[in-house]
């Protein structure tokens, strides 16, 4: 801009004027994904959005003023937000939807205050053709007439602007100066959110990929502020560098609760990327969520302390599972089995929260059990039958699952050289080895 | 009257050598009346690090923290991290340890133990975490040390007893052995007085009859045998009240 280069110049010329310059073909496809995404992150300020194609969105902020603290709270807010999502907007607002597009564009800045004639007024006879079926030529013609602003274009008279084809801007006059209603679809947003981000520049360090997923994760909480709902898991999926040929890779993110806390969700993002191989560089970043469920706000509390929190279950298994992996983070359970190896089974692990009810545990063995279990009977020497103090049980049988998990052994609770309890077996059939099997401790 | 509650106050602030300790939270019975009275706070220290030593694993440690497993209220976790072996599940169910909010966590490494008993304090939904390292270093104790006074849960860590020699910031540390009909505890540090006899702790043994072990005396193990200790209990300070844990009239006082 500053060495001349201006809209309406031909790619050769903007070229000789500025070597340097990097021109980039504008996706009309990506700009309409970006307003759907702004617009879906919007539903957090009012459930009425409409689309403004190709660059503007209408929020209609009469009815949630006051929850928000007024206009100039409300415009702080969405501006901030749009910045966490990656965007610039300019706001401005009006009366009329045509005419906050056109302030929004053209405005001065801030007369909120004024009436809205007077606000309009003032702007460029060129907003008349912005969102509106003006064209060029009763553009030329008002030009050709000497007016530049559109207060002068609003005094002329209308049938003959009519009969000089320009009925639509008498039209457009009356949508933005509120003489007429002005009806818009409204949004909807998507059942199922899906965004994707490009990175600038590829990239393999986590940092930069956990920025990119803030900017997602933004996205995602204002869907689901707008639904007033929660959801248990997401799915961020990396796409590789197009010509390392890596196949992108899913990250099934598993929040452990229903929530729609996103600190919650960029934690747990962080545990699975600092955990993920990257084998190229990521060229984009994509963000798929569903199933929101209608999640009750918690609860405020007058007097917030910060003692006697009960903390976060879920949380916690979630983030450790993330981290170590979801084999080494289960809970016990026992099993009906009469057979010490076959009566217990690794669970997955329930938040504590939805457990309720203790399911009734399996009928439990007359005689004791240790509580180590050795993974696999260790062979010892035969024990002095001084040493036995209790026993034998005799285990036996368990055809069923096939000749070698079949068993017959006698049990003994055996003292141990240094005074600490055992549970030894002997083999029933020849050679009739002993095992130690457990510890009583 | 008034006289009388002034002085039982001030007994309070004047601490004598051969008392135990009143820590400013009492501590969380051990479930073992005869551990409870030899501890400070009667029962584990919350909000801190304890310590216990054991000469291998399986010799009767998991017995004695089973209440704590068993305590557990609906919606908070007991976290095991990194145990040696497996806890056996039915033997757990039969002590009336709830099995599904018993968090079992393996770790690859000692960093990654301590990492998982980190958040696992952190997130405060633990009652109770039980933590088995081999070896750690000062550093590392201390850190884990402050994270259990910060989250307010008690912290169990469960070391080798060749630990015993080296320095440790827990509050309390217990060196156990096998002993007839239970397990003997030696107290090596706590906030009081050293104690002159091992203890020797009866453990309930399952199904509610008699230990096996309790029978007639055999003449090969007749008693635990009683780690050499100081011979009088009198003037082996192990640490005094510190600053942090005085009753808050001393603070006033002072000021």
């Amino acid at each position: 801009m500053a060495r001349g280069v201006e809209p309406g110049l031909g790619r050769a010329s903007a070229l000789a004027i500025a070597p340097a310059l990097c021109l980039v073909d504008r996706q009309p496809a990506l700009e309409h994904a970006a307003l759907i995404d702004i617009a879906t992150w919007a539903g957090r300020f009012t459930p009425a959005i409409s689309l403004d194609p190709p660059h503007a969105i209408l929020l209609e902020v009469e009815t949630c003023l006051r929850l928000f603290g007024g206009l100039v709270p409300l415009g702080q807010q969405i501006t901030r937000g749009i910045e966490e999502l990656g965007f610039h907007a300019r706001l401005a607002v009006a009366q009329t939807p045509l005419a906050a597009r056109w302030l929004a564009r053209f405005g001065a800045g801030d007369d909120t205050g004024q009436a809205l004639a007077a606000r309009l007024d003032p702007l460029p006879l060129v907003a008349l053709a912005d969102g509106t079926p003006v064209g060029p030529d009763s553009l030329d013609l008002l030009t050709g007439t000497g007016h530049v602003t559109l207060g002068e274009v609003r005094h002329l008279p209308r049938h003959g602007l009519a009969r000089r084809r320009a009925q639509a801007v008498t039209d457009a006059l009356d949508r933005a100066y509120g003489r007429v209603p002005d009806p818009r679809p409204w949004f909807k947003p998507p059942e199922r959110y899906a965004s994707r981000l490009p990175l600038p520049t590829p990239s393999d360090q986590v940092d930069s990929l956990l920025f990119a997923t803030r900017r997602l994760l933004a996205g995602l909480a204002g869907w689901l502020d707008a639904r007033q709902a929660g959801i248990e898991r997401f799915t961020l999926v990396l796409e590789f560098e197009r010509n390392s040929q890596a196949p992108e890779a899913p990250l099934e993110i598993v929040l452990g609760t229903l929530s729609q806390d996103m600190q919650r969700c960029q934690l747990l993002a962080r545990e699975h990327l600092n955990r993920l191989p990257l084998p190229a560089a990521v060229d984009a970043l994509r963000l798929t969520a569903d199933e929101p469920r209608p999640l009750a706000p918690p609860a405020g509390e007058l007097f917030q302390g910060d003692d006697g929190q009960p903390g976060d279950a879920g949380l916690l298994l979630a983030t450790l599972r993330a981290r170590l992996g979801n084999q080494a983070v289960r809970c016990l359970a026992s099993h009906p089995d009469h057979r010490p190896e076959k009566a217990w089974r690794w669970v997955e692990p329930q938040p504590p929260e939805r457990s309720r009810g203790r399911q009734e545990p399996p009928p439990l063995p007359a005689s004791p059990r240790p509580l180590w279990l050795l993974p696999e009977p260790r062979p010892i020497p035969a024990p002095p039958p001084w040493t036995l103090l209790a026993g034998p049980e005799r285990i036996a049988s368990g055809w069923w699952d096939g000749p070698e998990a079949t068993v017959r052994r006698d049990y003994f609770v055996a003292r141990s050289q240094d005074g600490g309890l055992a549970w030894v077996f002997r083999d029933g059939v020849a050679p009739h080895c002993w095992y130690l099997h457990g510890h009583f401790a | 009257m008034a006289a009388s509650a002034t002085a039982l106050s001030l007994d309070h602030l004047v601490w004598c050598g051969d008392r135990l300790a009143t820590p400013a939270l009492p501590g969380r019975p051990t479930g073992h009346a005869a551990l409870d009275a030899v501890l400070p706070g009667g029962g584990w220290p919350l909000a801190a690090l304890s310590e216990l030593l054991l000469p291998r694993n399986g010799i009767g440690e998991l017995g004695l923290l089973l209440p704590q497993l068993a305590n557990v209220p609906a919606g908070r976790w007991a976290a095991c991290i990194a145990p040696p072996g497996l806890p056996y599940a039915p033997a757990l169910a039969a002590a009336g340890v709830p099995l599904e909010r018993l968090l079992i966590v393996q770790a690859e490494s000692p960093a990654h133990a301590r990492w998982a008993a980190r958040q696992a304090l952190d997130s405060r939904s633990c009652e109770v975490v039980l933590l088995w390292l081999a070896d750690a270093d000062m550093g590392a104790l201390r850190r884990l040390q402050l994270a259990a006074e910060e989250s307010g849960t008690p912290l169990i860590l469960l070391r080798p007893e060749s630990a015993a020699h080296q320095p440790s910031p827990a509050v309390l540390r217990l060196a156990l052995s096998p002993c007839r009909g239970g397990l003997g505890i030696r107290i090596l540090k706590r906030r009081g007085p050293q104690l002159a006899a091992p203890l020797a702790l009866e453990l309930p043994w399952p199904g509610g009859g008699t230990r096996p072990d309790c029978g007639p005396e055999h003449p090969s193990t007749a008693t635990i045998d009683p780690q050499p200790s100081s011979p009088s209990g009198k003037h082996a300070l192990v640490r005094p009240l510190p600053s942090r844990s005085a009753p808050p009239g001393l603070h006033a006082g002072a000021q």
